[in-house]
């Protein structure tokens, strides 16, 4: 189990109160849950079980049903890869190699720095622009092995001047 | 209402299954995640049958169709057979090593093709869910199915001893395959990465349960039982009827 | 004043996810801020990707009512337009669009090939609305529909309309959608629900994306009528996670709706109640699946169940419910306002009105399209598509997504509807139309997509669950060069057991990936198994490249583009490649200009 010490529980609580305590609410209130600390906290999953009086076990199996959600924590910058038909057809594999080579992780995992996570996605609908990368929400198409590295080493430019 | 099954016809209550139905007449229908009490789940796929209605042949699961009246089943068609092969097949595949598995596969004379046959696989899980469905109804909710495909699972959030789980060993009963670990050694009892104090019986001494279960089943139903194993309290009854019999002659 | 307004200079950026991706955004801004104190008008507009074919050629501008389109324009650029056309009247040549086709420039996009065979009723309003604006929807006949079924016809008479138009769901299935409103009316079981099926998973498809970003009052407007038809107060979007954009614009959609009196209490004073709510997904395909979504929107995971008892008896909490796609909804407006005779005239016998193909892959112009049903496939790829991509020889396209079947060369002839799909083996699906050539492997694109499945099942099922799994593993071997000729009669065998035992949809299609493709390209197989070769040099195992000496001009690219090192030669020499370094990345093979760069199998 994750040990977490900085999980600020008042602000998941602000979350979770804004929703009716039903059970069909569990997945809106984790996606907020997800975009606030970047993952599920388990603590957390504790005070939404308890606050939709369900079984932890239930909020459990949602969390790692769902792809939207994550149980680790992930970077500070989300690098998902279009591996869709039409990005597939377009070399999205080439891609993923020359992304997961720039920053030295496989998709799924998180640089030690926790500057980047790499994910491998499912159609993102902008096939005409196959192969299609997407950071932190901003769309890059038509991507290149030359691109990723011009748009990876921005990124890390960025962080390096804050 | 009333259907026909393997040519012979039967009467049946309408909201019934045919695995029920099935079931009461002593029809074998071969599955793994039905068990009596239980809703169907249609995991398993074992007990697929073919259902004639009117003109239209389909394929349905069991232990989840209701039944409708003047339908025609076949459970051991040659198509049937077949596609039974192939399930008990993809289920060894699955789980190698696994005797109940091992078992079927032999009934059925299944015959894995070695270069995908890992036997080296330990696995013993064919994700049934009856564990999971027990837990609920006992009212614990230890246990879950979590990921999906085939990573899916049962297990405790974060496979961590869980604060619900009262060692009270149901999920393991019901398991087909017999893939829950349950240890009970040196009035211990570990199950689910959790370890239980067990508990004697106050008249034989056999340690057969955990504290945990004996106060949850004296909560939930407002009791004080006294803490005596299945074995004793059946000689109690027995004892008592003894009593009572000599009393009336 | 509305005379001004016709005259008034309109200018379109399209602003849909796939211009954005190329900095629409900031073209937008540009021309607000050069036009600021001038009369002519800006609008921001969403368009569905490819509106004009090309979000690839995006930003997109149109102005109008001159009706010139531009492409590719950049912020540098919007100093010209505005000097040029916008005052002048000019057109700018170098960004009008160049129509592969008929070889030449045109001014306005609906000129092009691309747009000349498409007959718009569920984008009707893409590209030429600002979604956002209720008032540019109803400006089009928006809520037109629903004011006339609201006054002027019985719940009765809507079911009926619908059903005579033969509307068949456009999500996949093709089930008739009046029949399937009809059989939810009969149940004496309230409430009722409504739902919108907002999944979209195929990858390859946007459509409904377009749709929900593009015009979503379309949508709601559909809904609306289908609960007055079966007497339903309560809507459901379930709109998947990954569509950020379509969420906001829904929501800004229900919110502006509900307070020009189109959504809650009693509505436009016609005594009826409907509102609607948005649901999330989560991330999960199966959730595309219509008890999954169900499923999912009461607040579990995505797990369907066996149907025989369907949802319009027992769905969204054991309550009646419709179910439909976007695409479905938002022809439900038209058919009321126009009648199920017109809808009829469109289309062919059993299979009326249109259909968005998304037209994607290894094809020159791709898009969004919206053809009568009936069009042929050689029409789709050629004439609207432009052909393929360096005009390489076309091999297959894949419809339906991973629940399809690919279709091979001597099938191009087919029309594109319902039947004629799923009669080879394939089926419409969303409308996803995957373009691929001789670069493509057969074989991959099999285990692609198992791989892709093997991910999203939900895992209830043995046969789903382990079943695709072991395709997966067999399909992988092949295409690392250890298959065997068994291998094929394991995947047939096998493909059919999952179709006929698997619990949903995702299970039951899977297999038709991976048996279409043996139908039609078993040489291919056959090719990977015995021969260890994969022609399309996809397969890395399976593949070497090598250099035709008598071809090779000596021209040195090769040498030069090639990340391994692996190419050695002399000027004007013929080249040679070394097999230990190769990496085969296939880039000398893309470059070389007299084709003199060949592909072996294994070596």
């Amino acid at each position: 189990m994750n040990v977490e010490s900085n999980i600020d529980v008042r602000k998941a609580i602000e979350i979770i109160n804004k929703y009716p305590n039903e059970k069909r609410y569990t997945l809106a209130i984790l996606q907020d849950v997800q975009k606030e600390f970047g993952f599920i906290p388990s603590e957390i999953m504790g005070v939404v079980s308890e606050y939709l009086s369900l079984p932890l076990s239930d909020i459990y199996s949602i969390a790692t049903f769902y792809k939207a959600l994550s149980l680790k924590a992930k970077g500070k910058n989300i690098i998902k890869v279009c591996n869709g038909t039409a990005c597939h057809i377009r070399g999205s594999n080439k891609l993923m190699e020359e992304v997961t080579e720039l920053l030295n992780i496989s998709p799924g995992e998180t640089t030690d720095d926790g500057l980047f996570s790499i994910e491998i996605v499912n159609c993102l609908g902008a096939c005409a622009l196959a192969p299609v990368m997407v950071i932190n929400g901003k769309y890059y198409g038509s991507m290149t092995k030359e691109k990723a590295k011009t748009i990876i080493d921005e990124y890390k430019g960025a962080s390096v001047n804050e | 209402m009333k259907l026909k099954i393997d040519g012979n016809y039967y009467e049946g209550n309408s909201g019934e299954t045919l695995m029920e139905l099935a079931k009461r007449n002593n029809i074998n229908i071969p599955n793994l995640c039905h068990k009596k009490g239980f809703e169907g789940q249609g995991r398993c796929r074992l007990c697929m049958v073919e259902v004639k209605e009117g003109k239209k042949t389909k394929i349905v699961s069991s232990c989840v169709f209701p039944i409708k009246d003047g339908i025609e089943v076949s459970t051991n068609s040659d198509n049937i057979l077949k596609m039974r092969k192939n399930i008990i097949l993809l289920l060894l595949l699955r789980t190698p090593n696994n005797d109940y598995v091992k078992a079927l596969a032999n009934e059925y004379n299944v015959v894995p093709p070695k270069r995908y046959l890992d036997i080296n696989l330990k696995e013993d899980c064919i994700l049934c869910g009856l564990c999971v469905k027990a837990c609920e109804m006992i009212g614990t909710n230890a246990i879950s199915l979590v990921n999906r495909g085939t990573t899916k699972k049962v297990s405790t959030p974060y496979d961590d001893a869980s604060k619900d789980c009262i060692g009270c060993g149901a999920c393991a009963d019901v398991c087909p395959t017999d893939a829950i670990s349950l240890k009970d050694e040196n009035g211990k009892r570990i199950i689910w990465n959790k370890t239980f104090d067990l508990v004697s019986c106050s008249r034989c001494g056999k340690h057969y349960t955990t504290k945990e279960a004996i106060n949850y089943v004296n909560d939930k139903f407002n009791l004080q039982e006294e803490t005596i194993c299945e074995d004793c309290k059946r000689k109690l009854i027995g004892e008592k009827f003894k009593e009572s019999y000599q009393n009336i002659y | 004043m509305s005379n001004d307004n016709e005259s008034r200079k309109k200018i379109l950026v399209c602003c849909g996810t796939g211009c954005i991706a190329n900095n629409s955004y900031d073209v937008y801004l540009k021309f607000k801020d050069k036009l600021k104190d001038t009369e002519i008008s800006v609008e921001p507009l969403i368009k569905a990707t490819g509106c004009n074919g090309l979000c690839e050629k995006g930003p997109v501008v149109k102005i109008m009512p001159d009706e010139i389109s531009y492409f590719k324009v950049s912020v540098n650029d919007v100093d010209e337009i505005v000097e040029k056309t916008i005052i002048n009247g000019e057109t700018i040549e170098k960004l009008l669009y160049f129509d592969t086709n008929e070889k030449k420039r045109i001014r306005f996009h609906k000129d092009a090939t691309f747009y000349k065979h498409q007959h718009k009723i569920a984008l009707r309003n893409i590209g030429e609305i600002d979604p956002l604006s209720i008032e540019d929807y109803t400006e089009r006949e928006g809520y037109e529909a629903l004011k006339k079924v609201l006054f002027q016809m019985k719940p009765e008479e809507v079911i009926k309309e619908i059903e005579l138009s033969e509307l068949r769901g456009r999500g996949g299935a093709g089930f008739p959608t009046g029949s399937k409103w009809r059989t939810c009316s009969r149940y004496d079981n309230f409430p009722k629900y409504v739902v919108c099926n907002g999944d979209e998973g195929d990858p390859g498809a946007f459509m409904d994306r377009s749709v929900m970003e593009g015009d979503p009052n379309t949508v709601i407007e559909g809904m609306v009528i289908c609960g007055y038809a079966i007497d339903s107060h309560r809507g459901f979007l379930y709109i998947r996670d990954e569509y950020e954009l379509a969420r906001k614009n829904m929501q800004m959609a229900i919110d502006n709706a509900r307070k020009n009196g189109y959504l809650g209490n009693n509505i436009l004073n016609s005594g009826f109640d409907f509102d609607l709510e948005i649901v999330r997904g989560g991330g999960a395909f199966v959730c595309g699946e219509s008890s999954a979504l169900m499923a999912s929107i009461e607040g579990n995971v995505g797990e369907p169940r066996a149907k025989y008892i369907r949802s319009v008896e027992k769905g969204l909490w054991n309550q009646p419910t419709v179910l439909n796609n976007v695409e479905t909804w938002a022809n439900i407006p038209p058919i009321i306002l126009h009648g199920s005779n017109w809808f009829k005239t469109i289309g062919i016998e059993k299979n009326s009105g249109t259909k968005v193909f998304s037209l994607v892959g290894k094809v020159k112009n791709t898009g969004l399209v919206e053809v009568p049903m009936g069009t042929k496939l050689s029409t789709l790829v050629f004439d609207i598509g432009g052909g393929i991509i360096k005009d390489r020889p076309f091999k297959a396209v894949q419809t339906g997504g991973p629940s399809g079947g690919c279709i091979p060369k001597e099938h191009l002839d087919i029309s594109l509807d319902f039947d004629s799909l799923s009669n080879i083996g394939s089926m419409m699906g969303s409308g996803g139309v995957i373009v691929m050539d001789d670069t493509t492997c057969m074989v991959d694109l099999a285990r692609y997509y198992m791989e892709f499945l093997s991910e999203e099942s939900c895992g209830k099922c043995t046969t789903c669950r382990e079943g695709i799994n072991t395709m997966l593993k067999i399909l992988t071997n092949i295409t690392e060069g250890k298959g065997e000729l068994d291998d094929l009669d394991l995947l047939i065998n096998l493909g059919e057991t999952i179709t006929d035992a698997s619990l949903c949809g995702l299970g039951k299609t899977a297999p038709n990936p991976v048996l279409t493709t043996i139908q039609y390209f078993k040489d291919e197989y056959i090719d990977h198994i015995v021969n260890k070769k994969c022609t399309a040099g996809v397969c890395k195992n399976l593949t070497s490249y090598y250099i035709e000496k008598d071809i090779c001009i000596g021209c040195g690219l090769c040498k030069r583009k090639c990340p391994a090192d692996a190419i050695q030669g002399t000027a004007k020499e013929p080249h040679f490649i070394n097999m230990e370094k190769c990496v085969k990345c296939g880039t000398c093979y893309n470059l070389c200009p007299t084709g003199a760069i060949k592909i072996g199998g294994a070596k």
